[in-house]
């Protein structure tokens, strides 16, 4: 009678043993499959755009990186506005964002007042994730109209007789353009840059500030001395995923660029960025080759950010690895 | 000493100076911006915002259809994204945890995390709306759910991390299979750092407007046809916005303020989350 | 080779009952380093072997093997045998859920799982077994009392587990670990995470346990190791030096080392 139990116990246990062993089975390779998914996903981003591009990069050759005409009427494009307008928005911006995000960085770890220390952190990383269209809006409907009305003008007539510098702040003042869209993105990427300083200067032992305090150090030599040469490496991932951030940033700079392919030296000109070319034009796109070519683009930018983004994460890998040693 | 220090204090006052200045200009500035928004916002916000269909050009209307499709298509977009993510974030913290995968993915996963976003559009155009012939909603979908993915990978291999590896082993101990430790033991434990991290999935796409232009694209009446292009909110501010006509740039104005309100209270409501599990 | 032989020699007598485990020829490997070196013991059934030896011994890696929970981790392996009522477990067709319903273990520091005092123990029970409402009730009220808690938790069995104290999950992890009906019970420093008081709690337990299991208990503890338990291995540097009944090793030890140690003059 027991026995006949225990049988069944045992038969009942064998079952679900090899239950198990296959819904593990099934569950691992799920698991992994999605996993593999996500290499997956930037593969074929990568393949889709090569694919996508061939038509146009086959018919301009290497010229399309050196030329600055496109002209969809005549169906010749060449991408160097939008590469220039590109690279020169996203550095004007890190140059502003960057002193000020660790100065704000800085005021939160070492000067700022406890009891608000942990809602203005807050408040920065909220504003980090505030979408981008927001400030494309206000960049178009505030901040444009009051820098043609102020800075702009301003700065025309300052350097107006100063060489070099009267081409870079040349031209009628449209509001929107090169610097418009710069400083737009300077405020940005801004609450970004200034959290992810502020987490790296909070990875730094508070001994070792304490014992530069503790032979006469002022605040700024701490910072100077210590707090910025121990998370270097940690400040330099967080400017480059900003600058990842500002090159492929699409909807703060559409709205405000101006969207013109003609080359200015001038900053205060309209001019265009990869992103805001292809927001713009995709759908009107109608030729073949005029699709292909906005692919092109999207191929370059995936190019330059792909390397900026890889060399940010192994840098804040470098810092996260130094943090737990 | 007596001729040095005056000079190290005095630098170190403009530093400071100049750190504070930062910091109140910083914050002034998207408090401008912020103030702006509210108060051009709030200017249109009536009941038929969310009454009435986006209107012809030149007429009152609300934003109905748009606010319906992008809720829409963020949520077929959580629903595709959220379990392939979770997934993932699985793989790396428990089955391989230690592989050489875990590592490659975790790498490409951060680069997903950071791609621009219309490159993704592209991406999904090329796969999906080029083959289809035609816009659609759920190509819309895809393209979110591809932002989705990295997002949520990441809170879920971190959060699994946090769970002490002997609370592993001892559902281990017990006889369980893996995926049933994980299942019972390890999601239990870390059920309100995922959850916080779907969350922000979903802040962070709410207001994506870039991947949608070109897959979702825009419509301007009621559907719910996620085979045929679908209103969204980002869609239709960046429309409007850039339209010479007063109506749509109020309209524009209002959504941007909902969009920012649903952004800043999902945030809100993830970080409370995992401040209760560390408090 | 020579401690084999000396091995052979010191095994205690049978009195105690049959071999439950015998570990022939063992040896463990993290990577390339060689933790645990040729080890060769019998374990008699019900009743309690203790592993002693100075940290970095081998004594928790031993213990680890006997329910193979270190297939959890890359680069560890085993080789040898290692039977299990005349069972190879370490044979790569060996279940590994089966054997650990075989084999409990309890840990360093509690691990209750995030669920309910009542949940936490009807998980395991669940897993293989078809169990009605009732029956379920009653397998959560015996094996909380066999642990010495139902007293304390019976009007709370729906609260976190973890809202319990440190002693109090302790056993409730021996408590889980009884439900499910183990043959043999791993014990790995049970009370180094407690204090005195839950400490004695827990060794009681222990005495109470052996008529119905066999016991296998680490401690870095030699009063504990001398109170608890029967038979005692002595480990240093991944070899077992000598393995007797615990009042020889604590009394009159054979090897020069193991004098040392448990009088305290190293480790």
């Amino acid at each position: 009678m027991t026995l006949a139990i225990a049988e069944r116990v045992e038969s009942r246990r064998d079952k679900v043993v090899r239950h198990f062993a296959l819904t593990d089975t099934i569950f691992h390779w799920a698991c992994r499959s999605a996993a593999v998914l996500v290499l997956i996903i930037l593969g074929g981003v990568f393949f889709s755009l090569v694919s996508g591009s061939w038509a146009a990069l086959s018919k301009f050759g290497p010229a399309f990186l050196t030329t600055d005409r496109w002209s969809p009427v005549t169906q010749t494009f060449g991408a160097l506005a939008p590469i220039y307008g590109t690279l020169i928005t996203s550095g004007i911006a890190i140059l502003i964002a960057v002193p000020v995000g660790i100065g704000i960085a800085v005021f939160l770890t070492e000067l700022c007042p406890r009891p608000l220390r942990r809602p203005i952190a807050i408040a920065v990383e909220l504003l980090a994730g505030i979408p981008s269209i927001i400030y494309g809006i206000w960049g178009l409907f505030v901040f444009a109209p009051f820098l043609q009305a102020t800075l702009q003008p301003f700065l025309i007539e300052v350097f107006a007789n100063v060489p070099v510098l009267n081409n870079v702040f040349a031209g009628p003042p449209y509001g929107i353009g090169i610097l418009t869209s710069s400083l737009i993105l300077a405020i940005m990427i801004l609450p970004f840059i200034a959290s992810i300083t502020k987490d790296v200067f909070d990875t730094v032992p508070g001994v070792l500030k304490e014992s530069a305090y503790g032979i006469g150090c002022t605040t700024w030599e701490v910072v100077r001395r210590i707090v910025i040469p121990h998370t270097r490496v940690g400040i330099m991932g967080g400017v480059m995923l900003a600058l990842g951030r500002a090159l492929g940033e699409t909807m703060a700079v559409t709205f405000v660029i101006g969207n013109s392919h003609r080359l200015s030296a001038s900053i205060i000109a309209p001019g265009t960025t990869i992103s805001a070319t292809i927001a713009n034009e995709f759908t009107e796109a109608d030729a073949d080759i005029y699709v292909s070519s906005l692919m092109s683009l999207g191929l370059i930018l995936f190019f330059i950010t792909f390397i900026i983004l890889a060399v940010a994460r192994y840098m804040l890998l470098r810092m996260s690895r130094q943090a737990g040693a | 000493m007596a001729t040095i220090y005056p000079r190290r204090k005095a630098l170190n006052g403009l530093m400071m100076g100049l750190c504070i200045a930062a910091a109140a200009i910083g914050l002034a500035w998207l408090a401008l911006i912020l103030g702006a928004l509210i108060y051009k916002g709030l200017a249109g916000v009536n009941l038929a915002v969310f009454t009435e269909m986006t209107p012809p050009p030149g007429a009152a209307g609300g934003l109905l259809n748009a606010i319906f499709g992008s809720v829409v298509v963020t949520i077929i977009a959580v629903i595709i994204g959220t379990p392939i993510g979770i997934l993932a974030g699985t793989y790396m913290a428990e089955y391989g945890r230690f592989s050489k995968l875990t590592v490659v993915v975790r790498f490409i996963n951060d680069i997903l995390l950071s791609a621009p976003s219309i490159i993704i559009g592209l991406f999904i155009y090329e796969l999906i709306v080029r083959p289809m012939g035609h816009f659609s909603g759920i190509a819309g979908s895809v393209a979110l759910a591809m932002l989705v993915i990295p997002v949520v990978v990441r809170t879920t291999e971190d959060m699994l991390n946090l769970v002490p590896n002997a609370l592993r082993e001892a559902g281990t101990a017990i006889g369980a299979p893996r995926w049933i430790v994980i299942r019972s033991v390890g999601y239990r434990a870390a059920l309100s750092g995922i959850v916080t991290g779907i969350l922000l999935a979903i802040a962070r796409i709410s207001g994506e407007t870039a991947p949608l232009l070109f897959t979702a694209l825009n419509n301007q009446f009621w559907s719910s046809n996620l085979n045929a292009p679908i209103a969204s909110l980002p869609v239709t501010i960046f429309q409007f916005a850039l339209s010479p006509y007063q109506e749509w740039q109020q309209l524009a104005w209002t959504g941007a303020l909902i969009i920012t309100l649903t952004v800043l209270t999902l945030s809100i409501v993830a970080r409370s989350l995992t401040g209760r599990k560390e408090g | 080779m020579t401690q084999m032989v000396s091995l052979d020699k010191i095994q205690p007598q049978q009195s105690v009952g049959q071999p439950k485990i015998e570990i022939k020829n063992l040896n463990f490997y993290y990577g390339e380093t060689k933790a645990l070196k040729n080890i060769s013991l019998q374990l008699p059934e019900r009743s309690v072997t203790a592993f002693i030896g100075p940290s970095g011994c081998g004594k928790s890696t031993l213990l680890r093997v006997l329910n193979r929970i270190y297939e959890l981790y890359p680069k560890q392996r085993a080789e040898g045998e290692v039977l299990v009522d005349g069972k190879n477990i370490l044979d790569r067709d060996q279940d590994l859920n089966l054997l650990r319903t075989k084999v409990g273990m309890v840990f360093q520091k509690p691990t209750p799982f995030p669920m309910s005092i009542y949940e936490n123990i009807a998980f395991g029970v669940r897993l293989y077994e078809q169990v009605s409402k009732s029956e379920m009730d009653e397998r959560v009220e015996a094996a909380l009392r066999r642990a010495a808690l139902w007293n304390e938790v019976k009007d709370k069995l729906h609260a976190g587990g973890t809202s319990l104290s440190g002693g109090q999950q302790q056993r409730l992890c021996i408590a889980r670990t009884v439900a499910v009906k183990p043959e043999i019970i791993l014990l790995d420093e049970p009370a180094s995470a407690l204090d005195p008081l839950s400490t004695a709690k827990i060794e009681e337990l222990i005495d109470e346990l052996r008529a119905d299991y066999t016991i296998v208990i680490v401690t870095h503890n030699m009063q504990q190791a001398a109170r608890v338990s029967r038979q005692t291995a002595f480990m240093y540097l991944g070899e077992l030096i000598e393995f007797d009944d615990t009042a020889k090793i604590f009394t009159s030890p054979q090897e020069k080392r193991t004098q040392d140690y448990v009088t305290g003059r190293f480790g």
